[in-house]
């Protein structure tokens, strides 16, 4: 089930990216970030997961919708550099063998359980702190990006 | 598992990285870089789940509240840079100097 996730999630990213049509790149990233939320619910962190759902697909993917009013339909065509899919598969492969080879290591440094997830449980003034800095600041973008829109008034009335 | 899951993170990292390097308008852009941060949440979600690491969940939502604020400012620049110049490459942007 979370290996069907996480491949789920890998395809809906490549087809954000590949995708030339922007209001089809938006929807399969903002269901990417909810596959996302859905696999941090399923390992048991919901509180990780809730946010991802919230943040990603609720706030910034608004956001973006507002850069797609003004790139319209269809991203716009540009020259794609040949060696950065090279480059970025060569990182990949970097960091898989640098960590399967350095896996043991991992495996015999793991510390005890150092506190318990209760995090949020005792005081929800941090959970609250946590939404009013998003939400701020989602709310600067939108308040500043709907200034940013709306067309100049002519000074000679 | 838990080598999956990094095996994972580390795909969408580089899927990330080959948005950024190679896509030149804005909004790509920005998808990337939410891949970007995405991987790396997805990294110490993982390891805190499977190695017990449960610090690591504090990491992730500081870099879940980062990456907001990035795309609250990103969005912006982007805004002014249209209204002012017209422009929705970043190539194109130090042209119009």
């Amino acid at each position: 089930m979370n290996i069907a996730l996480l491949t789920i999630a890998l395809v809906l990213a490549i087809t954000s990216l590949s995708v030339k049509q922007s209001i089809a790149s938006l929807i399969s990233f903002a269901l990417m970030m909810l596959v996302l939320g859905l696999y941090y619910i399923g390992l048991d962190e919901k509180l990780l997961g809730l946010f991802q759902i919230f943040i990603y697909t609720g706030g910034i993917a608004v956001l973006m919708l507002f850069g797609i009013t003004l790139i319209g339909r269809e991203f716009p065509k540009t020259t794609k550099s040949s060696w950065s899919a090279v480059v970025s598969f060569g990182v990949f492969v970097l960091m898989s063998a640098l960590f399967l080879t350095n896996r043991s290591l991992l495996a015999t440094n793991v510390p005890e359980i150092v506190e318990k997830k209760e995090m949020f449980a005792t005081s929800f003034s941090d959970v609250v702190i946590l939404f009013a800095l998003i939400g701020v600041s989602l709310l600067y973008g939108t308040i500043k990006m709907i200034n940013a829109l709306k067309p100049k008034r002519s000074r000679d009335v | 598992m838990f080598e999956i899951d990094m095996i994972f993170a580390f795909a969408l990292f580089s899927v990330g990285l080959y948005g950024i390097s190679s896509n030149r308008d804005f909004l790509r852009i920005f998808f990337s870089l939410e891949m970007l941060m995405n991987a790396v949440i997805l990294m110490l979600a993982s390891s805190a789940h499977y190695l017990g690491l449960s610090q690591n969940i504090s990491f992730a939502y500081m870099i879940m509240i980062l990456a907001t604020l990035e795309a609250a400012v990103g969005i912006l620049i982007f805004a002014a840079a249209h209204k002012f110049t017209k422009v929705v490459i970043a190539d194109d942007l130090g042209a119009q100097k």
